[in-house]
């Protein structure tokens, strides 16, 4: 049983098609990309799994289950994360804070919490919240206000966030957008340290082919909605089809 | 390991017991100050009672974010719930009929912010405010025979307090001009325990959810966090100190009628709220104070007169301008300036545990 899949999953914004019959799948353990030209239907299909829009039609199952009932918040709870495209932050609360939050969430979001019980004796909390910070590079950082930090550490929190709450799927949408080239490189050798360490299962969207070929196992090619392509890097880099859809004219 | 008695908390509880207890002495007998101030002991006991309803209100719009225009409606429940039980009821444990005021405020606040939490931001606040006002009018006319409208329902003090009579001295302390009375000390008993609370929700994990919905609310419920009911928590939190606030108000007044029900209560616990300070909690106290002095002492001095709104209003944009955090997150910040070679320029969001 694959750990996500999606049905001939169609998203229409009034008569634009955003989404068209996609149906993917993604095993535990894998590692996926997501590409395709602007427009594609790529934040479609994130925001369709984080719930955070409901598809036209089609279906959605994570674990074998049906997760289009849930609000966005239930979909952290089963374990799914998403990073966001931009740092999307707690800006005014130490790094360490941030890092709480994402764990408290992930652990107790759905309401559980004693109103005065104290987060101090919450220890599991802090112990991800100090893995998690140790793991992204940022627990010198941790009483560092996010709002200080540098755009590249901003990032690397964002990602943080996503990682604290443990996910069975993370979803990485452009990780990499904006950074300059030695941010962008310490962000990918991040995501190959902890995709080694933790067996991370994710589907990452991202425009830098480098970064594709080398982190993959798998590559889903969408182009207008639609996918058009998927298999192993090798096998995209070969593809005809997706040279002209994607890679289109690059080359003459 | 954390302590199992904590200290922070030892520490706030202990500086606010010692700040109730010195408060109306200050204030209204110790020589210069109180010259000074022009103060007086009357006016101790609302100061406390609407620097709960400010603190209890700073959960909501302080540390949650949100900005509610309907807290009177609870306020106004608060009294009402004490004056009929007394009035009309003819009961006699004013304690008792405060602890359900503050029943009344929480079971209000869920109903309001169940309805009003549906929509975010500015539709939010105009929501509690067409409830609050709701509220208002069903209190001024349908539901006139329970509250006697805008006279309301006189809480006399000699039926109301069995044994003790409230608004009595103390031996020994009254005289000293320690306590001014039985019901300043029943205000500071329930403040202090107040405070207790308050400070506890914010220490509890509900204080660092409520401050990443003020920070960033998609990004809250993109952590799992059930961010709605979050929300409805600090409604409801704020609704049950606005209730205590509310009930206490009406004893001290002697009176509980339909006005404190109307929308410019509402207005005045935020005016309160910004001058102590947004998200400091203690600020509230501050707020109130400042409030209740321009509008109880400043308003009688001949030159100021009906012209006090004109000087609050003044002292408003002056302290908004100065202090963009409140007269309490300015005294912190002179703290740490003069008190440290201050390293914390970067600028945490504390939770007001700092004094």
């Amino acid at each position: 049983m694959p750990l996500l899949e999606t049905e001939n999953l169609v998203k229409r914004f009034g008569g634009v098609t955003a989404t068209d019959d996609v149906s993917v799948s993604i095993e535990s353990n894998e590692r996926v990309s997501l590409i395709g030209p602007n427009g594609a239907g790529k934040s479609t299909l994130i925001n369709l799994i984080t719930r955070r829009l409901d598809p036209t039609e089609g279906e959605i199952r994570f674990n074998g289950e049906s997760i289009l009932g849930l609000k966005p918040h239930d979909v952290v709870q089963r374990g799914v994360s998403k990073s966001f495209q931009t740092a999307s932050i707690f800006p005014q609360l130490p790094v360490i804070d941030n890092a709480r939050i994402a764990a408290l969430g992930a652990e107790h979001g759905a309401f559980r919490l004693n109103l005065l019980s104290r987060l101090d004796s919450y220890d599991e909390v802090d112990a991800v919240a100090r893995e998690t910070l140790q793991d992204v590079g940022l627990w010198a950082e941790r009483e560092t206000a996010a709002a200080d930090l540098p755009y590249g550490d901003k990032r690397r929190l964002e990602l943080g966030i996503a990682l604290a709450a443990e996910p069975d799927l993370l979803l990485m949408d452009e990780p990499t957008a904006g950074m300059s080239p030695e941010e962008t490189a310490a962000t990918v050798e991040l995501i190959e340290n902890v995709k080694a360490e933790r067996d991370l299962t994710f589907l990452l969207v991202e425009h830098d082919m480098e970064i594709v070929m080398n982190i993959s196992d798998r590559i889903i090619v969408l182009d207008r909605g639609s996918v058009i392509a998927q298999g192993t890097p090798e096998e995209i880099r070969e593809s005809e089809r997706v040279q002209d859809a994607y890679l289109g004219g690059a080359d003459r | 390991m954390s302590p199992r008695v904590p200290r922070d908390e030892l520490r706030v509880l202990g500086l606010t017991a010692l700040a109730v207890l010195a408060f109306p002495y200050l204030f209204a007998e110790a020589p210069v100050v109180s010259d000074v101030l022009n103060g007086y002991a009357g006016l101790a006991t609302p100061i406390l009672i609407w620097g709960i309803f400010v603190m209890g209100y700073d959960l909501l719009h302080g540390y949650t974010g949100l900005l509610s225009f309907g807290h009177a409606a609870f306020w106004g429940a608060g009294g009402m719930t004490v004056g009929a039980l007394i009035h009309h009821a003819e009961f006699s444990f004013p304690l008792v009929a405060v602890a359900l005021a503050v029943i009344v405020g929480i079971l209000l606040a869920a109903l309001i912010g169940y309805l009003s939490l549906r929509r975010g931001g500015i539709y939010f606040a105009i929501l509690t405010l067409a409830f609050g006002q709701m509220i208002y009018y069903t209190m001024l006319g349908p539901a006139g025979q329970l509250t006697n409208g805008e006279d309301g329902l006189i809480l006399d003090a000699s039926s109301l307090f069995g044994v003790i009579p409230l608004d009595a001295g103390l031996p020994v302390l009254t005289p000293l001009g320690i306590i001014p009375s039985w019901l300043y000390a029943v205000t500071g008993v329930l403040t202090l325990v107040s405070v207790a609370v308050a400070y506890r929700i914010l220490q509890s994990p509900y204080g660092l959810v409520f401050k990443a919905i003020r920070e960033n609310e998609q990004r809250a419920s993109f952590v799992g966090l059930n961010v709605w009911r979050y929300k409805l928590a600090a409604f409801v939190a704020s609704g049950a100190f606005a209730g205590l606030a509310g009930g206490l108000h009406a004893l001290q007044a002697g009176n509980a009628s339909a006005s404190p029900f109307y929308w410019i209560v509402s207005g005045d616990v935020v005016i309160m709220s910004i001058l102590g300070g947004v998200g400091t909690l203690f600020g509230g106290f501050i707020g109130a104070g400042i409030y209740l002095y321009m509008d109880n002492v400043a308003s009688s001095i001949g030159l100021i007169g009906d012209r006090w709104h004109l000087l609050l209003g003044v002292l408003f944009v002056v302290i908004v301008w100065l202090f963009p955090d409140g007269v309490w997150g300015g005294l912190r910040r002179l703290r740490s300036m003069v008190g440290s070679d201050d390293t914390t320029h970067t600028q945490t969001t504390d939770d007001g545990g700092n004094d």
